[in-house]
């Protein structure tokens, strides 16, 4: 019996090797037929709006109406005020501290989880446990600090118990101490998960080559690791960033309505419909975010880590 | 545990292990707060101690009374709203990472345009897309601004994860369908799809979960109708009750109900793929 | 020819029609490929005879992957023409073009059993679940992974998952059947065994292999014309025994393996290491030194000389021709051979 019988039996239909599957578009048609929808979101739900923003910051306004106009005015009162510029002192010293806690949390607990967590499978727990909080609401999270943090929160019963002071404190809740406490809590993540993305990616022997050519655990960490996990910490940095100067509901709730940011001034503003200045205001902080994002962007090649 | 390797453990793994336990309890222990308060006595406070327990919280949330609002209701428009982005999200982003695989002209810009839609703060989309339909002299809408300003969040989160399923894909895969005689729709339909199926369940279910916890972009757009984290905004800054916790407890049950049935789906998809258990005829291609 | 092929192969209808009267399966016409600025393939011309074992031969970076991607239609080709059979393919899809590939670690779809792997290409064209599955399973059979059918590419070994994807690379009917390092996945031992059954299969169904690799041993055991390239260019192409007794090129020479490459009268010549001799009289020694390595194969000793001119040539001699008068590394020695055994290089 021939090996070959079923090659040399008739084909059932071979029409295909006529058949040409000529694309009637050209590429880059069919690729924008594909992006389309998300382009069409974007310009519609987001860039036009951002372009209603910029022109009514220019706009005047008498109560809750605006009236088309091309007044300097809303940003001229944001440079000259010095209540803005407290506003924003604030939003950066927030950015500022948040971004450095998170930082080297995020980077000690990817490089915990990647590199000293040795079997795929506690990885993937792990790495689980830390994400699964992202899945829940924000809003709650930053609630769950309230019983703990306040003056008989579960906090100060536990300082009260070890009788190292005899009052509860006061500075837990309702305070700058808060506001961060909750922004950890609940921005960390985004800046795990990315570091943990660009540490996955290193090569493994190159830890081996270092630690044969005596290398300690610090200098594997300092000369190898860390740069090689900079992409991962830029855009963690860009989120976490971006997340703290654009939150105006964390800051008002946690520090009882005594701190603010620029956000929280701008919802202020809106709540008293000014759209005009806080228009003006949003673009303004609008450039800040923008600067400091491309800043991120010019050191590393977002589009290239996520490619890969 | 964390043992295999046969290499001794040096003392940094101890001190960061304990580090990372903290930093567990540090996410938890404010959830497990909240879990327990919820279930506070009819007569017991926002914190510690608990003055018995009670369901009576949960019951409150059923009622829509005083200052309370209609939670049921917020709940089904959460969802409702949370689904329909989930799905939209998956489709447009997947169609969108097909489309970003090849160089075409304005990729840049609208690469750069979602990443700014990202990091753009969320109340000025929110601002932005109200003042626009009231420039238009439109109403906003729960499923028409609401659902846009949701997207504006959710499609580039999609995307980015989108980009990672995508550039796994070993695309030796297609070449071999190509080969073999398979048309672009065939090639996506046999063989992309049902690979990077576990990347796309991964993108909706961040796509169900921003919308479904989504506040700041809501706050404007959403019109007369509120959704959920609408609503536990307003009971954060009315409340006195655990009513609240109820509430927190509930929606994050839901949160951990999608997550943990997306990663069953996944994890099924992915046993059966490494070979598990199979059925002699498997009607997976007929 | 073997038995098996004269009834079935003029009946076969395999397409399209002038087919069986080509006399090449393969012809390659001034073909180039270009990736911004870089040449990768530069201006080849190669005919592959009908029904024979071609293998591209070369080291990483000399355009033989991507000539097999040009035959497949994977890669467009940037200048030149591809013929299948006489037939201008180069504009064609890859299903157009009467090839089939099978690709290194073989790229089976992960969620797919093995037999509707098989099964794929039928199924594309629109051919009923039962008829496909039915022939589907002749093809596991033929290649005798019949019993696997139902299982997924997870659960096979590499051996096992080059079957399959051989029987999925056949079923389409292919006039030449495109390998791309078919054998580097496996163990040393699985390779030397797929090597043969490659080979008997080649001849059992009459069609063409084009076989790429960097090994020589896998070009010399397997291929009817051993096609050798180097930084895009063919630098031979011939059959293996050609390529061996009379390498054109220096390049061609070391790379094949078993030759000194050593200074002629006018160029350079090459001299069959096995054909060499370890001497000390100096009347007629060629090339004068001392020994810098011996290597026990078994059967043959291969003795290392560095020259005095520094140049560094080897004799693989018998393993009693060696032990009668061994000799040890740092040793003065000198190698001869005969005249005739010299062969003159193009360069």
């Amino acid at each position: 019996m021939s090996l070959a019988a079923p090659l040399l039996r008739s084909a059932p239909s071979t029409k295909a090797a006529s058949r040409k599957p000529a694309r009637p578009w050209p590429n880059w048609l069919v690729s924008w037929l594909q992006v389309g929808p998300l382009a069409l979101v974007l310009l519609f739900m987001f860039v036009m709006p951002l372009i209603f923003v910029v022109v009514v910051s220019f706009f005047d306004y008498e109560r809750v109406q605006i009236y088309p106009a091309f007044l300097l005015d809303n940003y001229a009162e944001i440079f000259t005020s010095a209540v803005t510029g407290r506003l924003y002192l604030k939003t950066l010293e927030y950015a500022a501290i948040v971004e450095a806690i998170t930082l080297v949390l995020g980077f000690f607990v990817a490089y915990y989880l990647t590199f000293h967590v040795r079997t795929l499978r506690w990885r993937i727990i792990l790495m689980l446990a830390c994400t699964i909080p992202f899945f829940t609401s924000n809003v709650i999270r930053m609630i769950s600090w309230i019983p703990f943090l306040g003056r008989n929160g579960i906090l100060n019963d536990a300082v009260m118990a070890t009788h190292l002071v005899n009052q509860p404190l006061d500075f837990l809740l309702f305070s700058d101490f808060a506001v961060i406490l909750a922004y950890v809590h609940i921005f960390t993540l985004m800046m795990v998960a990315p570091i943990v993305n660009s540490m996955s990616k290193i090569d493994r022997s190159l830890i081996a080559a270092a630690r044969d050519a005596g290398a300690n655990e610090w200098m594997i960490v300092r000369d190898i690791i860390l740069p090689l996990s900079k992409t991962g910490m830029a855009l963690g940095s860009v989120l976490v960033l971006t997340q703290v100067m654009g939150d105006y509901y964390i800051v008002r709730v946690l520090s009882g309505g005594k701190s603010a940011g620029v956000v929280s001034g701008i919802a202020t503003q809106l709540n008293a419909f000014e759209y005009p200045p806080a228009a003006a205001s949003s673009v303004v902080l609008l450039v800040i975010v923008l600067a400091l994002v491309i800043g991120i962007f010019s050191i590393v090649d977002v589009r290239k880590e996520l490619a890969e | 545990m964390m043992t295999e390797g046969g290499q001794p453990r040096s003392r940094s793994f101890y001190v960061l292990g304990f580090f990372f336990l903290l930093f567990l309890a540090f996410l938890y222990g404010p959830m497990i707060v909240i879990f327990v308060l919820s279930f506070q006595g009819p007569n017991g406070g926002m914190s510690f101690p608990m003055v018995g327990t009670s369901t009576t919280w949960f019951q409150g949330l059923l009622q829509a009374t005083g200052r309370v609002g209609d939670i049921p209701s917020a709940f089904q428009r959460s969802l409702g709203l949370a689904l329909l982005a989930a799905a939209l999200t998956a489709v447009i982003c997947v169609s969108a990472g097909m489309g970003f695989r090849r160089r075409f002209p304005g990729a840049a810009l609208l690469f750069y345009t979602a990443v700014a839609s990202l990091v753009m703060p969320s109340l000025f989309v929110s601002f932005g897309i109200a003042l626009g339909f009231k420039e238009l002299g439109w109403r906003t809408g729960l499923f028409t601004s609401g659902l846009g300003a949701q997207l504006t969040w959710t499609l580039p989160f999609g995307l980015m994860i989108t980009f990672a399923t995508i550039g796994r894909f070993d695309r030796r895969y297609e070449e071999a369908a190509t080969d073999l005689g398979a048309n672009s729709w065939q090639r996506f339909r046999d063989i992309i799809f049902p690979i990077i199926l576990p990347g796309i369940i991964g993108v909706a279910l961040f796509g169900f979960t921003l919308s479904y916890d989504e506040f700041a972009r809501s706050s404007l757009t959403v019109g007369n109708q509120n959704t959920l984290p609408l609503e536990i905004w307003a009971l954060t800054t009315a409340a006195t009750s655990p009513v609240l916790f109820a509430l927190g407890t509930v929606t994050t049950v839901v949160s951990f109900t999608v997550l943990t049935l997306a990663m069953l789906t996944i994890g099924l998809i992915v046993r059966r793929r490494a070979g598990g258990r199979l059925s002699a005829e498997r009607s997976a291609h007929g | 020819m073997n038995a098996h092929s004269d009834p079935g192969v003029s009946g076969t209808p395999v397409p399209p029609a002038g087919y069986k009267d080509a006399p090449y399966d393969v012809e390659l016409v001034a073909v180039s490929k270009s990736y911004a600025g870089t040449i990768a393939v530069d201006t080849i011309s190669l005919r592959i005879p009908k029904a024979s074992y071609c293998c591209l031969l070369g080291p990483s970076g000399c355009g033989k992957s991507t000539t097999l991607r040009m035959i497949a239609g994977h890669e467009p080709v940037s200048a030149g023409d591809i013929l299948i059979g006489d037939r201008n393919v180069t504009d064609n899809p890859p299903i157009a073009r009467g090839t089939s590939m099978m690709f290194q670690n073989y790229a089976l779809f992960p969620h797919m059993s093995a037999l509707d792997n098989v099964a794929y290409s039928l199924k594309v064209r629109g051919v009923p679940k039962d008829e496909r599955r039915a022939r589907a399973r002749e093809f596991l059979d033929l290649v005798q992974m019949g019993q696997y059918a139902e299982r997924p590419p997870a659960l096979l070994s590499g051996g096992q998952q080059q079957r399959v994807a051989l029987a999925r690379a056949l079923i389409t009917r292919p006039r030449v059947l495109l390998l791309d390092e078919p054998l580097s996945a496996l163990d040393p031992f699985l390779r030397e065994r797929m090597r043969g059954e490659l080979k008997r299969l080649q001849r059992e169904l009459q069609i063409s292999f084009v076989h790429v690799t960097h090994s020589q041993d896998e070009a010399m055991a397997l291929a009817d014309l051993v096609v050798v390239m180097e930084a895009g260019h063919i630098r031979q192409a011939a059959p293996a025994r050609d390529i061996f007794e009379k390498p054109n090129t220096a390049f061609v020479a070391r790379f094949i393996g078993g030759h000194n490459v050593v200074p002629g009268g006018n160029g350079s010549i090459a001299v069959r290491a096995d054909r060499c001799r370890i001497g000390s009289s100096a009347d007629q020694a060629r090339l004068t030194g001392h020994v810098s390595s011996v290597e026990y194969l078994g059967a043959l000793v291969r003795v290392g000389l560095i020259g005095d001119n520094g140049l560094e040539a080897a004799a693989l001699i018998s393993d009693r021709t060696f032990f009668a008068a061994p000799v040890e590394p740092g040793q003065a020695a000198a190698l001869t051979w005969s005249d005739e055994d010299a062969h003159a290089l193009a360069d």
